[in-house]
């Protein structure tokens, strides 16, 4: 299994950062882990590495429920630049809905590779590399 | 012829037939031997009287002994002779009867032998004594004859006078004794070495019988082609016979063959001296004890193992009087081998070291008894034997090898389990490598009760050693729990552990220890989990339950349990343990919850108990549902509410269109806020489970801490949506908003002053309105604490707060001069459950959704206007009736 390069953790809940974190990086299935509690800030650095394609990172977990900048915002924003990133990030969506909803209009997303439902699970976490 | 001389004659004839009569029988015959006169001694004999007697042949009266004797004489007398002599005669009861008797003819007148007269002595007695030596000297003769002894009559001067057959057999036809006349066997050299002549010489000179055992010669058996010289002993007896006047007569020699007698004592003698050499040099101890139990022999085995420092000492010892031996009940053993006669064989464990006068032995042994009971051969007393064993070794080995059994038995070999004892003489622990690697050091480590202890916390280690001094002092077992500190990793470990006895003495302490940390932690977290769910879950003022779709419950509360009205075990199912369920609402609400995957909010009235519940079904992500339950009936302001349903029912139609959404609204924030903090409970549960180190654990119990309060604090807001939104017909009073606000604003006072914000009002257009206080309350709190919240940093946070009356609608104005917020991007969300817009850490999202949820529930609206950066204006609208 290739080790996937870096992994974003986009989620305003600390609980919920830290215990995605602890257990990804007990599957080792990344080089690195890095956790945002603001999706603009994500975006931020996205634009800014654009360029650097070994900074920019393999996975995001991206959470849709948080203050300021919410998921969908981040998922609009994104759309609008990805496709001049110089390799393709997989984007999961990671929350506590079960709204069909909102799986409906992630799935309107081409660029989102899956829509996960917390809480994480050590399954989950092997499917995504 | 003279007639006196006739006459004198006849007399004289009288006379001697009176004479005869007196003392002889008298039998006259004729010629053809027939009786013709008898005197009375022959009829007192025959007990017959003379006429009887008289005209028979006399053979038939007295049959003679031998007819050729009768006949003879009878010829002879018939011929005119006399015969006299001994003749027998057979009596009619067939006795004999002998007689010295005389027979005579008697003539005619002209000579002629007409018969005869037998007179005769009776000499029966002394004939058949006659008789009697005859046949007794025949018989002696033949039994000296034939005797199986050699019997040999010697002059006193050894001159060779008689022997036997058998004597001449011993002496064969070849001796000297047959050939040579003049053979002088005293003077023999073999016979003077032989002790033959030494015993001759001796019962000749002393006059005593002397016995010997003596070589009497050699024998030649020839066995294949080897002729080989065998001894052939003899027992020679001398006895002199003295004649009449005490002179030495003869002197008798008597052999007799002992070889075979000789030799079989010879070969006893020597397997004698076998068996002795044996059990002399036995590997095993031998001892022999008389009748009484003293000690007759003792082998060498048995004399280098008692060690005896003075030998001697064994003379007096008695095994059924010795202090040792009674002490060990050697005695009973001693009599039971004697009184039974039996063979005894036991395993006895005897402490030398108790005894100082036959052994300096000094230790504890084991020996392996066999103590027979044997009658001497010479004495014939029943003796006793004893062999003795010495099987310490063994018996340690055995020993040894029980305890290693029985210590692998306790031990176990699978599991975190250890075994240990501690030997208490010499305070050292036997561990097994189970226990080496639960303490966290390498095996064979020596081990003392020292070092073990050192292993354990100062109090758990002080709690142990009281445990094994109770253990030894008392027998007490025990178990325990304590923790370790293994190669600097703490654990916990299980401690038992049960004296062992050996003869009453506590001679260990043994037990096993065993590794129980990752077992308490489970125990532990699980045991915490339930309990924080517990008092999280009891806490809360409302009924909870977690069931499965099917009803089974899987988790109540302690309230939920009142309302049902009894304690309710998990996993029965809820509509028979509330059974009041059933045909109500609930159940179509809960297909509803599980099909749609939504929230369910409903009530019910129990009448039989005349009992109002609300219900709030939740769908878990596990399946599961989540209900929360609220007892309502002692509110009067449900009371109300009914009342005012029926009377003013119009109203309320308008608003239900309204508050049914409102319902739906609430439904989807609690499945959205609720679950967040449920995940990541599961998911910390999870994670805490697999933990690996106390550490780890110890974080998540922290996370799991700030999640329940997260959760208990969403709960709290909800609980208290949820009552907003019932309680459409709270009581309304005719409140002052300038009363209120100065009211809230005394609550407020630190922020107020903290903040230094300054409000302002203006309240003179509506002055009061009619609506419940604690509402009121609660959204004037809310815009004041939102405008301390978020107030601007770059200049003096103020709030100006306005009535007006519109269209009979009274409308409340607040402004601030805060932050602001971006209505373009989070207009939508301004009034939802738990949105935030700011990273302020003190925002929980929660205000402004309960500030609404009230104004709705009274059928009022709210709505906002702001621009970042230049604070924000709500506007409320309160319907009036």
């Amino acid at each position: 299994m290739k080790l996937l390069n870096m992994i974003f953790i986009v989620d305003d809940d600390p609980i919920h950062q830290q215990i995605a974190k602890i257990m990804i990086e007990r599957q080792a299935i990344s080089t690195g882990i890095r956790v945002f509690s603001d999706a603009q800030e994500v975006l931020d650095y996205l634009r800014d590495k654009s360029g650097d394609s070994e900074a920019l990172p393999d996975l995001i977990l991206l959470d849709l429920n948080m203050p300021v900048m919410d998921g969908w915002e981040f998922l609009e924003e994104y759309a609008l630049f990805c496709q001049q990133l110089p390799k393709q990030i997989k984007i999961f969506v990671l929350t506590s809905s079960i709204d069909e909803k909102d799986r409906e209009r992630v799935a309107g997303y081409s660029f989102v590779t899956g829509y996960l439902t917390k809480p994480l699970s050590k399954e989950i976490i092997s499917h995504l590399s | 012829m003279n007639v006196v001389r006739l006459e004198q004659h006849y007399r004289y004839l009288q006379h001697l037939e009176a004479a005869i009569n007196a003392c002889a029988f008298s039998v006259s015959i004729d010629a053809l031997g027939i009786v013709t006169a008898v005197n009375l001694q022959v009829t007192t004999l025959l007990h017959q009287s003379p006429d009887l007697l008289i005209g028979r042949p006399l053979t038939s009266i007295l049959p003679p002994e031998s007819l050729v004797q009768w006949y003879d004489w009878y010829s002879k007398v018939l011929d005119g002779a006399s015969v006299s002599g001994e003749i027998g005669f057979k009596l009619p009861d067939n006795s004999p009867l002998w007689l010295e008797a005389g027979c005579s003819p008697v003539c005619t007148n002209d000579g002629q032998v007409e018969g005869c007269i037998i007179i005769g002595m009776d000499i029966t007695s002394k004939k058949l004594a006659a008789i009697k030596r005859e046949q007794n000297e025949i018989y002696y003769s033949q039994v000296l004859e034939h005797l199986p002894l050699g019997l040999q009559q010697f002059g006193t001067n050894g001159e060779n006078i008689d022997m036997n057959s058998r004597q001449r057999e011993i002496w064969g036809d070849a001796h000297p004794f047959f050939i040579n006349p003049d053979y002088k066997w005293l003077q023999d050299p073999f016979y003077r070495l032989n002790g033959l002549a030494a015993i001759f010489e001796e019962a000749r000179d002393t006059g005593k019988t002397i016995k010997k055992e003596i070589l009497l010669r050699y024998r030649e058996k020839r066995i294949r082609n080897i002729t080989r010289l065998y001894p052939v002993y003899f027992e020679a007896t001398v006895f002199p016979l003295t004649d009449k006047a005490r002179n030495m007569a003869n002197l008798f020699l008597i052999l007799d063959d002992i070889t075979e007698k000789k030799l079989s004592e010879l070969s006893l003698q020597k397997s004698e001296r076998l068996l002795d050499n044996i059990i002399e040099n036995l590997p095993i101890g031998y001892i022999q004890f008389d009748n009484f139990g003293f000690i007759r022999r003792i082998n060498q085995t048995q004399r280098v193992f008692f060690n005896s420092p003075n030998p001697a000492m064994r003379q007096p010892f008695n095994v059924m009087n010795d202090e040792l031996s009674i002490a060990f009940e050697l005695d009973k053993l001693f009599a039971q081998a004697l009184d039974q006669n039996k063979t005894f064989r036991i395993e006895k464990r005897i402490d030398f070291s108790q005894d100082s006068n036959w052994t300096t032995v000094d230790r504890e042994v084991y020996l392996d008894l066999t103590v027979f009971p044997v009658v001497e051969p010479v004495d014939k007393e029943m003796i006793v034997v004893a062999l003795v064993n010495d099987i310490t070794e063994k018996r340690a080995q055995e020993e040894e090898n029980k305890k290693n059994q029985v210590f692998l038995q306790q031990t176990g070999s699978i599991g975190k389990i250890g075994g240990w004892e501690l030997d208490t003489d010499t305070r050292f622990m036997r561990w097994t490598d189970q226990s080496y690697f639960i303490h966290g050091c390498l095996p064979q480590e020596e081990i003392s009760l020292h070092k073990a202890l050192s292993f354990y916390s100062a109090e758990a280690r002080e709690n142990l050693q009281q445990l094994l001094k109770n253990c030894s002092d008392t027998g007490r077992p025990f178990d325990v729990y304590l923790s370790v500190v293994a190669n600097g990793q703490q654990k916990r470990v299980r401690y038992i552990g049960q004296p062992g006895y050996e003869d009453g003495r506590l001679v260990r302490i043994y037990g096993v220890v065993q590794d129980v940390t990752e077992q308490l932690e489970i125990k532990d977290a699980l045991t915490r989990n339930t309990e924080l769910m517990r008092l999280f879950f009891d806490t809360i003022d409302m009924g909870y339950a977690a069931m499965e779709k099917n009803g089974n419950l899987n988790f109540l509360n302690r309230k939920a349990e009142k309302m049902i009205g009894h304690s309710v075990a998990i996993g029965s199912n809820i509509f028979e343990e509330f059974p009041r369920l059933s045909g109500t609402v609930f159940y179509p609400r809960l297909q509803e919850c599980i099909e749609q995957q939504t929230s369910q909010s409903f009530g019910i009235y129990f009448s039989g108990a005349d009992k109002w519940y609300d219900f709030l079904l939740t769908p878990m992500q596990d399946g599961g549902i989540s209900v929360f339950m609220r007892d309502i009936t002692d509110s009067r302001k449900l009371q109300k509410e009914l009342r005012k349903a029926n009377e003013q029912l119009s109203n309320l139609n308008k608003n239900l269109v309204n508050q049914n959404k409102q319902l739906e609204d609430f439904a989807h924030i609690t499945s959205h806020n609720l679950r967040a903090p449920i995940a990541n409970l599961k998911a910390l549960m999870v994670m805490h489970n697999e933990a690996s180190s106390q550490h780890e654990r110890e974080l998540y119990l922290s996370m799991l801490h700030e999640v329940i309060k997260k959760i208990d604090e969403t709960l709290n807001d909800l609980v208290e949506v949820v009552q907003i939104r019932k309680d459409v017909n709270v009581e309304k009073e005719k409140l002052l908003f300038a009363e209120r606000l100065q009211k809230v604003m005394d609550i407020l006072l630190v922020d107020i002053e903290t903040s230094n914000i300054k409000i302002t009002y203006n309240f003179e257009a509506a002055p009061f309105i009619e609506y419940p206080k604690v509402y009121l309350d609660s959204i004037l709190q809310n815009f004041i604490t939102n405008a301390i919240r978020y107030r601007s940093p770059d200049r003096d946070p103020a709030l100006h707060l306005e009535t007006t009356k519109v269209n009979e609608s009274i409308i409340l104005t607040v402004q601030d001069n805060g932050i602001g917020i971006d209505m373009e991007r989070f207009g939508n969300k301004l009034f939802g459950f738990r949105k935030t817009f700011h990273k302020n850490k003190d925002a929980k999202g929660i205000g402004l959704f309960i500030t609404k949820t009230q104004v709705e529930a009274m059928g009022g609206n709210i709505k906002a206007e702001s621009h970042p950066g230049e604070g924000t204006k709500f506007i409320i609208t309160f319907r009036t009736e």
